[in-house]
């Protein structure tokens, strides 16, 4: 069967989205896999519905393989699951009271299964990840430049990485290009040309967007739940 | 005006005298050290005391940081359990016999120093346990010059002096966005760059005994890297001596060696 994977991210407690995503996925044709790619949680709402949910999917359900994003790495920190780290990223960016919000939206009970989510997926030539390669906070944009873009697949050997970090959906094909580099050591000197490899990375969007990517024709779909969009016409190869 | 770079003495007086005696026969003033005083050699704190008297400006080296911070590197610094045993001997071996002061000195010594668009850094700008080996892929190289804001990144670490141009670079991108129906297609122009690797001063792993260095002058961008002969057989007598593993005499006398580097030099530690 030709696989097709449905990549969701940034949900932060919202089971209704996921509800929503869910029966969206039921009317599409062919989704083999669900990918939750982190953000589960976060401070605004309580967490424990979507994290039973999730742990215990309803009949019906596409069964969801997460990974743990930037809030679960958050929290995890500040309840001791990261050794001597603390939630400090957040604790800088948001202050002491999104610390304290985000400890009272998931009851202790959750913890542990938050713990046993792994970084992230490789999936044939694919990589799953909530941020990047480099770290689970790394903001990759269509923006970003794609030099770093191009280190980020290379430390992991993909052709393919799909993020989650910016909440932005976009697909970014490097297409060509090369470099030239000279090594001059005690041997002498020595010339290598290497061109760019043909890889992408996607951002699969968060919330109520999401992305279905199909493996077989190499195609994404850039979908909002709950809306009418036909697969089809935001398709891009 | 020229300057030295060195690095990786590993607490190897008669090699770093050397060194240190060529560079001042130069006239040249300044140096920079990229760490790694410490660590396999008899003499850290001999080493440690020269550098601090001649006032060198130094980064930490990953030895000088696990002798502070204790080992706790991920799996990636060994290549085999027997390796891994010997380098923590002389881990082991460097903690008794290092004193406070110099202790507290490599503690206190910054991941890197920056002047103007030189930077340096004992392994990569991302870790004192990175190796930038000279065949490593191009783009990779090139990422962690610019990202780290430089023009030129001075490293050591491998053990094997190099300089490595990356020039004429570019990079063509397609981009689709949710709200796009048609991909816009760019290109992107990469910079000249430029890694100089210095070798090492106290246990040269390029092919040959003698120790290196490198000479920038930073008016042409000229890099000579440069060969020091020394009183191997003092230090390595002087490694037996001490009770460290033999091995790290017969290897400095043969001027190679085949541990204590990773297999996979690609892999980017997750310490």
């Amino acid at each position: 069967m030709i696989e097709r994977w449905a990549l969701v991210s940034g949900l932060l407690g919202d089971l209704e989205t996921y509800d929503l995503i869910q029966r969206d996925l039921k009317k599409t044709r062919g989704v083999t896999s669900l990918f939750v790619l982190g953000d589960l949680v976060g401070p605004e709402r309580n967490c424990d519905a979507l994290l039973d949910r999730l742990k215990n999917p309803h009949r019906g359900d596409l069964k969801p393989d997460c990974i743990y994003g930037w809030w679960e790495e958050q929290l995890l920190a500040e309840r001791g699951f990261r050794g001597e780290r603390k939630a400090d990223a957040l604790r800088l960016s948001q202050g002491e009271d999104a610390v304290n919000a985000l400890l009272n939206t998931v009851n202790p009970s959750h913890l542990n299964w938050l713990a046993s989510l792994q970084f992230g997926f490789i999936e044939l030539d694919c990589a799953l990840i909530h941020g990047s390669s480099s770290d689970v906070g790394d903001n990759l944009t269509s923006e970003t430049s794609p030099l770093i873009l191009l280190d980020r697949l290379t430390r992991l050997n993909v052709n393919r990485l799909f993020t989650a970090r910016s909440t932005k959906q976009f697909h970014l094909e490097l297409t060509g290009g090369g470099i030239n580099s000279q090594v001059k050591d005690l041997n002498g000197k020595r010339e290598q040309q290497q061109e760019v490899p043909k890889r992408s990375v996607i951002g699969i969007g968060a919330g109520v967007h999401y992305t279905l990517y199909d493996v077989g024709s190499d195609k994404t779909h850039f979908l909002t739940a709950g809306s009418k969009t036909n697969p089809k016409r935001k398709g891009f190869a | 005006m020229n300057h030295a770079i060195i690095s990786c003495l590993h607490a190897n007086l008669p090699a770093v005298e050397a060194v240190l005696n060529d560079i001042d026969r130069q006239g040249i003033k300044t140096i920079t050290c990229l760490g790694d005083l410490v660590g396999y050699g008899p003499q850290p704190n001999e080493v440690v005391e020269l550098i601090r008297k001649r006032g060198i400006a130094t980064c930490q080296g990953c030895w000088d940081e696990d002798i502070i911070d204790g080992l706790n590197a991920c799996e990636c610094s060994y290549p085999s359990q027997l390796a891994e045993r010997r380098g923590h001997l002389a881990h082991q071996w460097t903690d008794d016999q290092l004193t406070d002061e110099n202790k507290s000195f490599l503690a206190n010594l910054p991941t890197s120093l920056r002047r103007d668009r030189l930077l340096f850094v004992h392994g990569s700008p991302n870790s004192q346990h990175e190796y930038l080996l000279p065949d490593m892929d191009a783009f990779a190289a090139l990422e962690r010059v610019e990202t780290a804001g430089a023009d030129i990144l001075f490293c050591g670490h491998t053990h094997q002096p190099y300089v490595r141009e990356l020039r004429g670079g570019s990079i063509h991108v397609r981009l689709q966005n949710a709200d796009h129906d048609s991909g816009q297609r760019e290109e992107l122009t990469l910079p000249m760059r430029k890694i100089v690797n210095a070798g090492s001063v106290g246990e040269p792993r390029h092919g040959t005994t003698n120790a290196t260095y490198v000479i920038h002058n930073d008016a042409t961008d000229e890099v000579e890297i440069k060969e020091v002969a020394y009183d191997v057989g003092r230090t390595c007598q002087a490694i037996v001596e001490a009770g460290l593993p033999k091995v790290f005499a017969w290897r400095l006398s043969h001027g190679f060696e085949f541990a204590e580097q990773a297999e996979d030099a690609s892999h980017v530690c997750e310490r």
